[in-house]
Protein backbone atom coordinates (compact mmCIF):
# COMPACT_ATOMS: atom_id res chain seq x y z
CA UNK A 1 0.00 0.00 0.00
CA UNK A 2 2.86 2.17 1.03
CA UNK A 3 4.22 1.58 -2.48
CA UNK A 4 0.96 2.24 -3.93
CA UNK A 5 0.82 5.22 -2.49
CA UNK A 6 4.40 6.37 -3.60
CA UNK A 7 3.52 5.51 -6.99
CA UNK A 8 0.17 8.23 -7.04
CA UNK A 9 2.21 10.91 -5.46
CA UNK A 10 2.29 13.93 -7.77
CA UNK A 11 5.64 15.77 -7.64
CA UNK A 12 8.10 13.18 -8.38
CA UNK A 13 9.25 12.44 -11.18
CA UNK A 14 6.59 12.19 -13.79
CA UNK A 15 5.56 15.65 -12.28
CA UNK A 16 9.34 17.13 -13.07
CA UNK A 17 9.58 15.74 -16.43
CA UNK A 18 6.19 16.70 -18.23
CA UNK A 19 6.93 20.45 -18.77
CA UNK A 20 9.92 19.01 -21.10
CA UNK A 21 8.12 16.59 -22.66
CA UNK A 22 4.62 19.13 -23.37
CA UNK A 23 7.97 21.21 -24.51
CA UNK A 24 9.35 18.16 -27.01
CA UNK A 25 5.47 17.81 -27.97
CA UNK A 26 5.15 21.19 -28.99
CA UNK A 27 8.59 21.11 -31.05
CA UNK A 28 7.49 17.37 -32.37
CA UNK A 29 3.74 18.78 -33.56
CA UNK A 30 5.69 22.11 -35.05
CA UNK A 31 8.15 20.08 -36.72
CA UNK A 32 5.65 17.84 -37.96
CA UNK A 33 3.39 20.66 -39.48
CA UNK A 34 6.46 22.35 -41.33
CA UNK A 35 7.62 19.22 -42.95
CA UNK A 36 3.66 18.25 -43.79
CA UNK A 37 3.42 21.94 -45.86
CA UNK A 38 6.81 21.48 -47.21
CA UNK A 39 8.64 18.47 -48.18
CA UNK A 40 5.69 16.02 -48.10
CA UNK A 41 4.46 15.23 -51.00
CA UNK A 42 0.84 16.05 -52.56
CA UNK A 43 -1.85 13.71 -52.77
CA UNK A 44 -3.26 12.87 -56.34
CA UNK A 45 -6.84 12.89 -56.67
CA UNK A 46 -8.68 12.84 -60.31
CA UNK A 47 -7.41 12.67 -63.73
CA UNK A 48 -7.14 15.80 -65.64
CA UNK A 49 -7.35 16.14 -69.43
CA UNK A 50 -3.32 15.99 -70.40
CA UNK A 51 0.33 15.83 -68.28
CA UNK A 52 2.45 18.91 -67.02
CA UNK A 53 6.05 18.18 -65.50
CA UNK A 54 5.83 19.73 -62.36
CA UNK A 55 9.23 19.28 -60.26
CA UNK A 56 10.98 16.37 -61.50
CA UNK A 57 7.64 14.38 -62.43
CA UNK A 58 4.80 14.01 -64.75
CA UNK A 59 1.65 14.96 -62.95
CA UNK A 60 -1.73 14.09 -64.98
CA UNK A 61 -4.25 14.28 -61.66
CA UNK A 62 -5.50 17.34 -59.54
CA UNK A 63 -3.35 17.87 -56.37
CA UNK A 64 -5.07 17.09 -53.59
CA UNK A 65 -4.80 20.00 -50.95
CA UNK A 66 -7.00 19.00 -48.36
CA UNK A 67 -5.03 15.84 -47.55
CA UNK A 68 -2.91 18.02 -45.50
CA UNK A 69 -5.31 17.99 -42.84
CA UNK A 70 -4.44 14.34 -42.28
CA UNK A 71 -0.94 14.92 -40.60
CA UNK A 72 -2.93 16.29 -37.51
CA UNK A 73 -6.51 14.41 -37.88
CA UNK A 74 -5.68 11.04 -37.74
CA UNK A 75 -2.57 11.94 -34.47
CA UNK A 76 -5.16 12.91 -32.56
CA UNK A 77 -7.71 9.89 -33.31
CA UNK A 78 -4.72 7.98 -32.13
CA UNK A 79 -3.98 9.97 -29.12
CA UNK A 80 -7.32 9.73 -27.92
CA UNK A 81 -7.53 6.27 -28.23
CA UNK A 82 -4.64 5.75 -26.58
CA UNK A 83 -5.97 8.28 -23.52
CA UNK A 84 -8.93 6.55 -23.41
CA UNK A 85 -7.05 3.66 -23.07
CA UNK A 86 -6.04 5.15 -19.53
CA UNK A 87 -9.93 5.74 -18.79
CA UNK A 88 -10.18 2.19 -18.75
CA UNK A 89 -6.88 1.13 -16.70
CA UNK A 90 -7.84 4.04 -14.23
CA UNK A 91 -11.17 2.61 -13.94
CA UNK A 92 -10.03 -0.68 -13.61
CA UNK A 93 -7.44 0.57 -10.62
CA UNK A 94 -9.98 2.26 -9.33
CA UNK A 95 -12.36 -0.51 -8.79
CA UNK A 96 -9.94 -3.50 -7.53
CA UNK A 97 -7.97 -0.54 -4.82
CA UNK A 98 -11.07 2.03 -4.08
CA UNK A 99 -8.19 4.57 -3.86
CA UNK A 100 -9.85 7.53 -5.34
CA UNK A 101 -6.73 8.78 -6.64
CA UNK A 102 -7.72 6.29 -9.10
CA UNK A 103 -10.96 7.82 -9.83
CA UNK A 104 -8.72 11.46 -10.35
CA UNK A 105 -6.84 9.96 -13.40
CA UNK A 106 -9.41 8.11 -14.95
CA UNK A 107 -11.72 11.49 -15.36
CA UNK A 108 -8.59 13.92 -16.04
CA UNK A 109 -7.60 11.20 -19.14
CA UNK A 110 -11.58 11.01 -20.26
CA UNK A 111 -11.06 14.82 -20.00
CA UNK A 112 -8.14 14.83 -22.24
CA UNK A 113 -9.62 12.17 -24.52
CA UNK A 114 -12.86 14.84 -25.06
CA UNK A 115 -10.47 17.13 -25.98
CA UNK A 116 -8.87 15.03 -28.66
CA UNK A 117 -12.25 13.75 -30.02
CA UNK A 118 -13.34 16.76 -30.36
CA UNK A 119 -10.51 17.92 -32.70
CA UNK A 120 -10.34 14.63 -34.38
CA UNK A 121 -14.25 15.22 -35.47
CA UNK A 122 -14.13 18.74 -36.53
CA UNK A 123 -10.98 18.36 -38.34
CA UNK A 124 -12.64 15.72 -39.85
CA UNK A 125 -15.55 17.37 -40.64
CA UNK A 126 -13.67 20.04 -42.19
CA UNK A 127 -11.47 17.25 -44.59
CA UNK A 128 -14.96 15.97 -45.67
CA UNK A 129 -16.63 19.06 -46.32
CA UNK A 130 -14.55 19.62 -49.07
CA UNK A 131 -13.71 16.16 -50.38
CA UNK A 132 -17.29 15.11 -49.95
CA UNK A 133 -19.55 17.81 -50.47
CA UNK A 134 -21.30 16.72 -46.76
CA UNK A 135 -20.05 17.62 -43.29
CA UNK A 136 -21.03 13.73 -42.12
CA UNK A 137 -21.88 10.16 -43.63
CA UNK A 138 -22.50 7.24 -41.58
CA UNK A 139 -19.50 5.82 -42.88
CA UNK A 140 -17.95 2.81 -40.88
CA UNK A 141 -15.53 4.39 -38.50
CA UNK A 142 -17.29 7.62 -38.62
CA UNK A 143 -20.23 5.64 -37.05
CA UNK A 144 -17.93 4.08 -34.45
CA UNK A 145 -16.57 7.05 -33.29
CA UNK A 146 -19.33 9.20 -32.96
CA UNK A 147 -20.65 6.54 -30.76
CA UNK A 148 -17.27 6.84 -29.17
CA UNK A 149 -18.08 10.77 -28.80
CA UNK A 150 -21.26 10.18 -27.32
CA UNK A 151 -20.25 7.87 -24.35
CA UNK A 152 -17.43 10.25 -23.56
CA UNK A 153 -20.24 12.86 -23.40
CA UNK A 154 -22.03 10.40 -21.44
CA UNK A 155 -19.28 10.02 -19.07
CA UNK A 156 -19.20 13.39 -17.92
CA UNK A 157 -23.04 13.48 -17.75
CA UNK A 158 -23.22 10.53 -15.49
CA UNK A 159 -20.84 11.91 -13.02
CA UNK A 160 -22.78 15.24 -12.78
CA UNK A 161 -25.97 13.18 -12.18
CA UNK A 162 -24.34 10.79 -9.20
CA UNK A 163 -23.33 12.88 -6.03
CA UNK A 164 -22.29 10.32 -3.66
CA UNK A 165 -18.30 10.56 -4.41
CA UNK A 166 -17.83 7.15 -3.63
CA UNK A 167 -21.18 5.66 -5.96
CA UNK A 168 -19.69 7.99 -9.02
CA UNK A 169 -16.47 6.45 -8.77
CA UNK A 170 -17.63 3.21 -8.99
CA UNK A 171 -20.34 4.17 -12.01
CA UNK A 172 -17.80 6.06 -13.68
CA UNK A 173 -15.49 3.60 -13.42
CA UNK A 174 -17.44 0.84 -14.86
CA UNK A 175 -18.02 3.03 -17.69
CA UNK A 176 -14.85 4.12 -18.64
CA UNK A 177 -14.32 0.26 -19.39
CA UNK A 178 -16.95 0.37 -21.18
CA UNK A 179 -16.63 3.47 -23.23
CA UNK A 180 -13.19 1.89 -24.17
CA UNK A 181 -14.53 -1.74 -25.46
CA UNK A 182 -15.39 0.92 -28.84
CA UNK A 183 -12.21 1.73 -29.03
CA UNK A 184 -10.39 -1.28 -30.50
CA UNK A 185 -13.88 -1.43 -32.91
CA UNK A 186 -13.35 1.91 -34.36
CA UNK A 187 -9.90 0.62 -34.84
CA UNK A 188 -10.38 -2.23 -36.48
CA UNK A 189 -13.88 -1.36 -38.61
CA UNK A 190 -11.87 -0.59 -41.43
CA UNK A 191 -10.22 -3.65 -41.63
CA UNK A 192 -12.96 -5.20 -41.58
CA UNK A 193 -15.59 -3.15 -43.40
CA UNK A 194 -12.99 -1.71 -46.33
CA UNK A 195 -13.67 2.06 -46.50
CA UNK A 196 -12.37 5.03 -49.31
CA UNK A 197 -12.70 7.64 -46.38
CA UNK A 198 -10.58 5.59 -44.11
CA UNK A 199 -7.86 3.51 -46.15
CA UNK A 200 -5.72 1.11 -43.78
CA UNK A 201 -2.81 3.46 -43.03
CA UNK A 202 -0.49 1.21 -40.59
CA UNK A 203 -0.21 -2.06 -42.51
CA UNK A 204 2.97 -4.42 -43.31
CA UNK A 205 3.10 -2.71 -46.66
CA UNK A 206 2.27 0.71 -45.80
CA UNK A 207 0.42 3.12 -48.06
CA UNK A 208 2.60 6.18 -47.45
CA UNK A 209 5.92 7.52 -48.25
CA UNK A 210 8.76 8.42 -46.56
CA UNK A 211 8.43 11.90 -46.90
CA UNK A 212 4.79 11.15 -45.38
CA UNK A 213 5.39 9.06 -42.83
CA UNK A 214 7.95 11.26 -41.17
CA UNK A 215 5.79 14.07 -40.56
CA UNK A 216 2.83 11.77 -39.32
CA UNK A 217 5.03 9.97 -36.98
CA UNK A 218 6.62 13.21 -35.56
CA UNK A 219 3.07 14.53 -35.37
CA UNK A 220 1.73 11.37 -33.51
CA UNK A 221 4.59 11.62 -30.92
CA UNK A 222 4.31 14.88 -30.86
CA UNK A 223 0.60 14.46 -29.59
CA UNK A 224 1.30 11.85 -27.43
CA UNK A 225 3.94 13.89 -25.50
CA UNK A 226 1.49 17.40 -25.59
CA UNK A 227 -1.14 14.64 -23.82
CA UNK A 228 1.29 13.19 -21.28
CA UNK A 229 1.89 17.12 -20.37
CA UNK A 230 -1.96 18.34 -20.22
CA UNK A 231 -2.73 14.72 -18.23
CA UNK A 232 0.45 15.94 -15.46
CA UNK A 233 -0.73 19.51 -15.05
CA UNK A 234 -4.30 18.90 -14.78
CA UNK A 235 -3.31 16.09 -12.59
CA UNK A 236 -1.52 18.24 -9.91
CA UNK A 237 -4.31 20.93 -10.14
CA UNK A 238 -6.83 18.66 -9.05
CA UNK A 239 -4.55 17.12 -6.43
CA UNK A 240 -4.47 20.56 -4.60
CA UNK A 241 -8.08 21.28 -5.09
CA UNK A 242 -8.27 17.81 -3.31
CA UNK A 243 -6.03 19.02 -0.40
CA UNK A 244 -7.55 22.69 -0.04
CA UNK A 245 -10.93 20.86 0.51
CA UNK A 246 -9.25 18.79 2.78
CA UNK A 247 -8.07 22.00 4.93
CA UNK A 248 -11.43 23.97 4.40
CA UNK A 249 -12.82 20.70 6.00
CA UNK A 250 -10.16 20.90 9.16
CA UNK A 251 -10.73 24.86 9.56
CA UNK A 252 -14.79 24.41 9.72
CA UNK A 253 -14.12 21.31 12.23
CA UNK B 1 -1.58 29.03 -67.06
CA UNK B 2 -2.46 26.49 -69.25
CA UNK B 3 -5.74 24.68 -68.84
CA UNK B 4 -4.02 21.54 -67.92
CA UNK B 5 -1.55 23.20 -65.15
CA UNK B 6 -5.01 25.02 -64.12
CA UNK B 7 -6.76 21.70 -63.47
CA UNK B 8 -4.31 20.32 -61.77
CA UNK B 9 -3.84 22.93 -59.16
CA UNK B 10 -7.95 23.64 -59.35
CA UNK B 11 -8.71 22.14 -55.69
CA UNK B 12 -5.83 24.23 -54.10
CA UNK B 13 -7.67 27.00 -53.19
CA UNK B 14 -11.00 26.04 -53.05
CA UNK B 15 -9.68 23.45 -50.34
CA UNK B 16 -7.33 26.03 -48.45
CA UNK B 17 -10.26 27.44 -46.37
CA UNK B 18 -10.85 24.38 -45.02
CA UNK B 19 -7.44 23.32 -44.35
CA UNK B 20 -6.96 26.50 -42.20
CA UNK B 21 -10.44 25.89 -40.17
CA UNK B 22 -9.25 22.49 -39.52
CA UNK B 23 -5.76 23.35 -38.46
CA UNK B 24 -7.27 26.43 -36.55
CA UNK B 25 -9.96 24.55 -34.55
CA UNK B 26 -7.45 21.92 -33.43
CA UNK B 27 -5.35 24.54 -32.18
CA UNK B 28 -8.40 26.63 -30.40
CA UNK B 29 -10.07 23.57 -28.90
CA UNK B 30 -6.00 22.55 -27.37
CA UNK B 31 -6.18 26.14 -26.27
CA UNK B 32 -9.37 26.85 -24.86
CA UNK B 33 -8.53 23.82 -22.53
CA UNK B 34 -4.94 24.71 -21.71
CA UNK B 35 -7.22 28.39 -20.48
CA UNK B 36 -9.33 26.09 -18.68
CA UNK B 37 -6.72 24.41 -16.77
CA UNK B 38 -4.84 27.46 -16.48
CA UNK B 39 -7.44 29.40 -14.68
CA UNK B 40 -8.89 26.22 -12.59
CA UNK B 41 -5.23 26.20 -11.20
CA UNK B 42 -5.41 30.26 -10.68
CA UNK B 43 -8.67 30.00 -8.80
CA UNK B 44 -6.68 27.21 -6.24
CA UNK B 45 -3.88 28.99 -5.73
CA UNK B 46 -5.68 31.78 -4.97
CA UNK B 47 -7.89 29.97 -2.15
CA UNK B 48 -5.03 28.25 -0.75
CA UNK B 49 -3.36 31.41 -0.31
CA UNK B 50 -6.47 32.81 1.59
CA UNK B 51 -6.42 29.56 3.83
CA UNK B 52 -2.76 30.12 4.81
CA UNK B 53 -3.48 33.59 5.63
CA UNK B 54 -6.26 32.64 7.60
CA UNK B 55 -4.13 29.65 9.36
CA UNK B 56 -1.46 32.53 9.64
CA UNK B 57 -3.96 34.65 11.77
CA UNK B 58 -5.00 32.23 13.85
CA UNK B 59 -1.46 31.36 14.99
CA UNK B 60 -1.56 35.02 15.55
CA UNK B 61 -4.59 35.03 17.71
CA UNK B 62 -3.45 31.85 19.87
CA UNK B 63 -0.27 33.07 20.20
CA UNK B 64 -1.75 36.25 21.46
CA UNK B 65 -4.19 34.98 23.97
CA UNK B 66 -1.83 32.38 25.56
CA UNK B 67 0.51 35.95 26.05
CA UNK B 68 -2.33 37.78 27.80
CA UNK B 69 -3.40 34.80 29.77
CA UNK B 70 0.33 35.02 31.23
Amino acid sequence: MAHDKDKLAVGGVLDKISPVVAALGAILTTLGFILAFTTAGVVIGASVDGVELIGDEMISNQLLFSQKIFYFHMPCGAASMIILAFTAYYGIRYLTTRDYRYDIRARIATEIGAVLVICTMLSGMMWERFEWGVWWTWEPRLTTYFILTMLVIAYFILRTAIDDPERRAVFSSVFGIILFVDVPICFMVTRLVPSSIHPTIFRTDSGLSPDMLVPLLLVMFGMFCVAYGLFRTRLRGEMLAQRLEAMKQAVDE
Amino acid sequence: MNSVLEQIYSTILPSAPYVIAAYALIWAAMLVYVVYITVHLKKTEAQMAVLEEMFAQRQVDVTESIKKKD
